[in-house]
């Protein structure tokens, strides 16, 4: 049995669009990884430091920026004072959006409440360097400030000042974190990746290497719900579940013809 | 001699940077982090190497009309304006720079991703057969985690939910951490060969 491939696309492109524009509403179940990751952030004291590090590329924009948003909210919610950065050059633009966008949305002061470091090339030195002095690997800010002028860095000098890393990768950029902040440093991390990349990050979830794990747009729709604040994340929730229902169908469908085919074959 | 001083170079660094790990030393911080800040700065070398590297191969498709030159017109074009936009308009919100990457870069390669549900579809119906029991088994655990891991999963049963966590947690755990341990074992071999000088390929050729 042949589908014609321009079929199947017309289905998969009616499949995303029209729960897009006529929300089905499927209940959002949390799941335990993406718990942690909430409890991580918001078990921190009021004025704690946290460094999220926005090392994904456009292509994953759709997936990974409702998480950015998401932890960014839950961290000014929390009075959580953020240092911002990025290990791949495409990161800096969307650190720089995301981390802007939600400081005005709460009314934060850059310097006092968020410092945007912007982008340094070679992960491992940079997140080893940032174990010895932060201020040796980021002399200035994105903006071209003097660090040591900014209030909010007065005290923070490395991962001892910085009681959690979230690292929002759409690669194996966690690997690098995992092996130069925590094991060398023993620094907390908490990741958000995309679906895809997700399943190689298990072991080290399991490990307790990272304390949590956002795994792709399910998962940011999950910790829109746990801060209460839906957005793009749950909106694509009803897409992406027809979408993966439509894919079964086609397998299955695919492997009816296949027996059947396979069956008159062998009565031939 | 051409082979023998990288080859010191990558000895000496090899042994300090594997032993420095071990001597909180004063002295051995401080060249610790002087050698953090030269990899950066070498990276910087890379960089440069890499983006006349790119000029050249598409320069080369352009000059001579190779089958597909047109497509190097917009890679040039495209480094160009980048880097001219970013070196004198600066990179923040609001320059052009900014509004090329928001407006152009991300929607064009955001779509360019797009395309991969088009594919994956037509692909599950094509190629992703149950021939053997084997294949069935990785079918019938490919259904149950993309069911698991959207809302819809939930909505059929609660256990299907708990299913693909377990397929994620035990199953795929395993054997994730039997090719990291692989990995990581074959990368402590292959750097303490580069480091004693035994794999040279790096060199590139005599």
């Amino acid at each position: 049995m042949r589908i014609n491939r321009q079929i199947i696309f017309v289905f998969t492109a009616l499949a995303i669009l029209i729960p897009l524009v006529k929300p089905i509403g499927f209940p959002v179940h949390i799941t335990k990884e993406v718990q942690q990751v909430y409890n991580a952030i918001d078990e921190l004291p009021p004025g704690s430091t946290i460094l999220i590090s926005f090392d994904c590329e456009s292509a994953t924009i759709p997936e990974m920026y409702p998480m950015a948003l998401a932890v960014l909210r839950h961290s000014f919610t929390k009075n959580l004072k953020i240092i911002g950065m990025a290990l791949i050059s495409e990161g800096t633009a969307i650190g720089q959006m995301a981390l802007t966008q939600i400081a005005n949305e709460f009314n934060k002061k850059y310097g006092v409440d968020y410092v945007y470091l912007g982008y340094r090339p070679r992960m491992d030195a940079t997140i080893l360097g940032l174990g010895e002095n932060i201020v040796r690997v980021y002399p200035q800010d994105f903006y071209g400030n003097k660090i040591m002028e900014l209030p909010m860095m007065a005290d923070i000098h490395n991962y001892n000042d910085i009681p959690l890393v979230v690292e929002l990768a759409d690669d194996s950029y966690l690997i690098s974190w995992i092996q130069y902040a925590g094991a060398r440093y023993h620094q907390r991390i908490v990741c958000g990746t995309t679906a895809v990349m997700a399943t190689s990050f298990y072991p080290y979830l399991n490990s307790g290497q990272i304390e949590g794990l956002i795994g792709g747009l399910k998962g940011a729709s999950e910790y829109e719900k746990l801060i209460d604040k839906p957005g793009n994340a749950t909106k694509g929730m009803d897409a992406q579940s027809v979408a993966h229902l439509l894919i079964i169908l086609l397998i299955a469908l695919g492997n009816v013809a296949y027996y059947m085919v396979r069956q008159r074959a062998e009565k031939v | 001699m051409r082979r023998r001083i990288p080859m010191i170079v990558c000895f000496v660094s090899g042994l300090f940077m594997s032993l420095q790990f071990f001597v909180p030393h004063r002295y051995s911080r401080i060249v610790y982090e002087d050698a953090l800040d030269w990899m950066q700065i070498v990276f910087v070398f890379t960089l440069a190497v890499g983006i006349g590297s790119i000029i050249r191969h598409h320069g080369r498709k352009l000059m001579k009309l190779k089958p597909g030159w047109f497509y190097s017109i917009f890679t040039l074009a495209g480094l160009g304006l980048m880097a001219m936009m970013g070196l004198f308009g600066g990179i923040k919100e609001g320059t052009p720079y900014m509004w090329a990457f928001k407006y152009v870069q991300a929607p064009m390669q955001t779509t360019m991703m797009s395309l991969l549900a088009f594919f994956i579809a037509s692909a599950a119906y094509r190629g992703f057969r149950a021939r053997t029991k084997e294949a069935a088994v990785l079918l019938a655990a490919a259904i149950l985690v993309m069911l698991g891991r959207v809302p819809v999963g939930y909505f059929i049963s609660p256990v299907i939910p708990r299913i693909a966590g377990w397929v994620l947690d035990v199953p795929t755990t395993a054997a994730m951490r039997g090719i990291v341990i692989g990995v990581g074992l074959g990368a402590i071999s292959t750097s303490l060969r580069i480091i004693l000088g035994i794999e040279r390929t790096y060199l590139g050729k005599e």
